[in-house]
């Protein structure tokens, strides 16, 4: 049988999920998936950035512990964003609250209101009070995300029970960064004609924390340095729109 | 063609190799006894076979005659091939790689055995690598709890 830092060595190049079902095996083996060598590696490369930059500062004695911690949502830049690893291959996701998007007319009361909810991760979200033109645009460096990744970006949503006009036109989605470019549109609520009655189309999906959330478009991830741009937008039609709340545009991998 | 002295290796058998010191120095624990100046007579391994030393000469002989770069497709192919070799042979490659500190032979069959266990149970590992369950049940049972998220 291999030496436990031979052992170390080869979980390394596995998985967060393999190790964790490799400390099975063998004594050595639990010892080597419990090292901090491995835990390093399944980390992401930018971790110790990532740390200075949390909101609330985190203890741990062991690699290992972090991975875990991280696996949990986590607030970062004074609480405009939040991250978490995927504990199973240890890629990241992000949330971008609505405060780090560009969201035309937000600072206009008559259009949007911010406010504080429970149910959502970050200070504040923003509610469409009334207004015709929907601008939302966010951004991101690549960099910060996890290299050679496919990652699909989501407006993080929510319709307040006041909400007309989101059934009118399509809305306009688009996710680019470098030569990709994906544009598309997406209807939120269409006519039943059977029903008689306005229902909620599939592109607004459920989530599992009672969130909404619509697919704005995928790209792949490389090793460059480049700033991808996510929107959704509806600026062609005048009719009045109310009641879409925002909590944020969320990237996570394609699994 | 060589550059510079030839140094001897011993293996735990006796049996000697002559090797230009490039090819000794891709081994850092080798390099290190060069530059101390112990590599006057033979060096000796206690530690690797005859078998395993010119397995392993091999793998440094063809790594320092190929020109860099590291993308090298033909360089990748023959490290493909090398490491075609039985259980046994693998494990007892990565000892020697280990003993003698060949950090890009380490990773090679590291990586090799880490593309084994791949998507394997861990009774598929211990079946695979002749390794035995040596947890007592409760310690089993404990570790189990513990990655239940992995089994899910």
């Amino acid at each position: 049988m291999l030496p436990e830092d031979c052992v170390c060595t080869i979980l390394s190049f596995t998985s967060p999920l393999q190790t964790s079902k490799s400390s099975l095996v063998s004594t050595t083996f639990r010892s080597a998936s419990e090292s901090d060598v491995v835990w390093d590696r399944f980390l992401p490369p930018d971790y110790q950035d990532l740390l200075l930059r949390l909101v609330k500062p985190l203890k741990f004695s062991a690699k290992k512990e972090l991975f875990f911690h991280l696996c949990n949502w986590v607030l970062i830049d004074g609480g405009r964003k939040s991250f978490k690893i995927d504990k199973s291959s240890g890629k990241k996701s992000y949330l971008l609250s609505a405060r780090e998007l560009f969201i035309a007319w937000s600072d206009e009361p008559m259009y949007w209101i911010w406010k504080h909810i429970s149910q959502s991760r970050f200070g504040e979200v923003v509610e469409l009070r009334t207004g015709c033109w929907i601008e939302i645009h966010g951004k991101i460096k690549t960099p910060m995300l996890s290299k050679n990744t496919t990652y699909v970006a989501y407006l993080k949503m929510r319709i307040s029970n006041r909400a007309y006009g989101l059934n009118t036109t399509p809305f306009e989605i688009s996710v680019e960064v470098g030569k990709q470019a994906s544009h598309g549109t997406v209807c939120l609520y269409g006519h039943d004609r059977e029903k008689q009655q306005t229902v909620r189309m599939e592109m607004l999906r459920e989530r599992e924390d009672g969130w909404m959330e619509v697919e704005l478009g995928e790209f792949f991830n490389g090793e460059n340095d480049e700033e991808v741009k996510m929107s959704f937008t509806e600026t062609k039609d005048y009719h009045l729109k109310a009641g879409l709340v925002i909590e944020g545009i969320e990237l996570r991998p394609k699994l | 063609m060589s550059y510079g002295r030839k140094i001897t290796l011993k293996s735990s058998d006796g049996e000697t190799f002559e090797v230009d010191e490039a090819v000794g120095s891709e081994s850092q624990t080798i390099k290190h006894m060069i530059e101390d100046d112990c590599a006057d007579n033979a060096i000796p391994l206690p530690n690797v076979t005859s078998k395993m030393l010119s397995k392993v000469i091999e793998y440094c002989k063809k790594h320092v005659e190929t020109p860099k770069p590291d993308d090298n497709d033909e360089l990748k192919a023959w490290d493909a091939d090398f490491v075609k070799v039985d259980q046994a042979t693998l494990f007892d490659i990565i000892l020697a790689a280990n003993y003698l500190n060949i950090n890009s032979l380490l990773d090679l069959t590291c990586q090799t055995v880490a593309d084994m266990i791949k998507d394997k149970t861990p009774e598929e590992i211990r079946k695979t690598f002749h390794i035995k369950n040596d947890f007592t049940p409760e310690a089993e049972e404990e570790v189990r709890k513990e990655n239940q998220w992995a089994f899910e």
